[in-house]
């Protein structure tokens, strides 16, 4: 048996020449926060839709956690929230998630659980349409969580939420993960999706061009180092077994080698008479890997 | 089943606009058959005041069920239905457990239970109407019976629900209210309304207009009692006939429902949700 909770083979949505999602192969498995990135456009909400089965793809096909998405056993085992959350502005929070949780067949009092894990217990008899931006983000997350759900899709829960709020949230996303839940979370916000997911898939032009651990993603560390004369610098380090590659950089070296070996590095500089006056560890961040593999000709991690 | 109906209900009752189209339809709807042809000249009409009385209830309120109480129907089909676009909770509701069938089967149910307080809000104004003026008149209060009461009170519910399940059909395809709302009304008054009007003089038009909401909806009405001359003065609504039998008019109707039913549901189970 998979243990893949979100499976797709070649899974493609055109818009008439547009093509939306192109062929994506998408694995996410049991149990872990999975990063979904990309670009405005690239793709990301339109591949949610289709997984829960709100768009038919053109082409290629999904399971979701082993079923057809859309189908009625995927739906009463999955809590989504993508875009903006959809809410009836008349009526309060607490009549909104019961109308929910009458279709999901969800126990009434998971209204007020909900309402209390997301923290609007306070304000659940007032109109949503008196809601700020946050509160609606947290009101949608709430009514995703109704079902206490296998596999969470929430699709940029952040929007809307001050520096603290999205601090929380990125907290409670973590606590929701516990448990061996799944949660697929969509968003641009590099910093988001660093802090919370286990795995990371960005995503381009409908296609997803790179895939792993946050720590794969932003590849091995390597050692910037500022030396003088440079030229006789690069070449006494360019010998040392512990170096696999030397590049100039303006004034300075970018050395392929882990960073335990930044001390021998210095001493065999230092010893041949070579002033070092800068050493330390270089190591591309998830934004940095995010503009590489998303502009054009970038993808070949 | 029974908590997605329980859900929807919530959904309208709570909704300011169902409660504000009862409201003004019941006013409206008591006003133009009872206040402003008694004010104007109660024995003009070819029963005298016989229409304003209680004994005539049934068929002086139906007689404003097909077009005006349609147009109201119609908007409370559209909102039920369109206004989910617009906030984006079809999209929330669809991934939930029931599935989109389901789901739409749950508002069509509500919808329909919601339309049976504007059929009774009117009758139930329409008798203290009948009752005042018979006081006015020292006329005897003498009621329908039961049965009429009962078959004119269906016969309200299965007119005002056609239009309904028209609205909830034009919402689908619009995806929004106004577009919905705006080809409804020009349906009711340009399509069929002047085309029913040509079909005096253009006899190749009577079979077709025979087939509209209007025409067989007055006719269930005529056979409750509404007259021909409330009918053909119905103003914007109005009808100079053929009438069709009333078994033909139950049957196109009940078809109508169906249909646009139907159609609705075949549309929002197949199309994307963006």
């Amino acid at each position: 048996m998979t243990d893949h909770v979100i499976e797709t083979r070649a899974l493609t949505k055109r818009y008439g020449e547009i093509v939306a999602v192109d062929a994506l192969e998408l694995r996410v498995r049991r149990g872990e926060v999975y990063g979904f990135l990309g670009p405005n456009g690239a793709g990301k909400t339109t591949t949610l839709r289709m997984l829960l089965g709100l768009v038919r793809p053109t082409a290629g096909d999904a399971a979701v956690l082993g079923e057809p998405p859309g189908s009625r056993v995927a739906l009463a085992r999955i809590g989504a929230m993508v875009e903006a959350p959809g809410l009836y502005p008349y009526l309060s929070g607490r009549d909104n998630l019961r109308v929910l949780a009458g279709h999901a067949g969800a126990a009434p009092e998971r209204v007020e659980a909900v309402l209390s894990e997301t923290g609007l217990s306070a304000r659940a008899g007032d109109r949503t349409a008196t809601y700020s931006m946050g509160m609606k983000q947290r009101l949608g997350v709430a009514a995703a969580l109704l079902k206490d759900p296998e596999l969470l899709i929430l699709d940029e829960p952040t929007n809307g939420l001050d520096p603290a709020g999205m601090a929380e949230m990125r907290a409670f996303i973590r606590s929701l993960a516990q448990g061996g839940r799944t949660v697929v979370l969509s968003s641009h916000l590099m910093g988001e999706v660093e802090q919370v997911s286990d795995r990371v898939g960005v995503i381009r032009d409908g296609a997803l061009v790179v895939e792993g651990t946050v720590d794969q993603l932003r590849g091995r560390s390597s050692l910037r180092l500022r030396a003088e004369p440079l030229a006789r610098a690069a070449q006494l380090v360019a010998a040392l077994p512990e170096v696999s590659a030397v590049a100039t950089s303006g004034r300075l070296l970018d050395v392929t080698a882990d960073v335990t070996a930044a001390a021998g590095i210095n001493q065999a500089l230092v010893s041949a008479g070579i002033a070092v006056s800068e050493i330390g560890e270089r190591r591309a961040s998830l934004e940095d890997v995010f503009l590489e593999v998303t502009s054009n000709g970038g993808g070949s991690r | 089943m029974t908590r997605q109906l329980s859900s929807e209900l919530l959904v309208l009752r709570k909704r300011a606009a169902t409660w504000i189209l009862l409201g003004i339809w019941t006013l409206l709807g008591v006003f133009f058959a009872y206040v402003v042809p008694y004010a104007l000249d109660p024995e003009d009409g070819t029963g005298g005041i016989r229409p304003f009385l209680p004994e005539s209830l049934a068929g002086t309120l139906l007689a404003g069920f097909p077009f005006f109480g349609g147009v109201f129907a119609l908007m409370l089909g559209v909102f039920a239905l369109g206004s989910e676009y617009g906030w984006d909770t079809l999209k929330a509701l669809f991934t939930q457990r029931p599935g989109r069938l389901r789901v739409f089967a749950g508002k069509l149910a509500a919808l329909g239970i919601v339309l049976v307080p504007f059929v009774l809000a009117l009758f139930a104004a329409g008798a203290v109407a009948s009752v005042v003026i018979a006081q006015i008149e020292g006329a005897p209060v003498n009621w329908p019976s039961a049965w009429l009461l009962v078959r004119a009170i269906a016969a309200g519910w299965l007119i005002l629900a056609v239009w309904a399940t028209l609205g909830v059909l034009l919402g689908v395809l619009t995806r929004g209210t106004s577009l919905a709302i705006g080809v409804g009304i020009l349906y009711a008054l340009v399509i069929e309304g002047l085309l029913s009007a040509f079909a005096d003089s253009v006899g190749a038009l009577e079979p077709l207009t025979q087939g509209f909401l209007r025409a067989n909806g007055y006719s269930l009405a005529a056979t409750l009692g509404a007259t021909v001359d409330s009918i053909e003065s119905s103003g914007p609504g109005s009808y100079a006939g053929p009438l069709v039998s009333s078994v033909q008019a139950l049957a196109v109707l009940v078809a109508f429902v169906a249909a646009f039913a139907a159609l609705s549901g075949y549309l929002l189970r197949r199309r994307d949700v963006e």
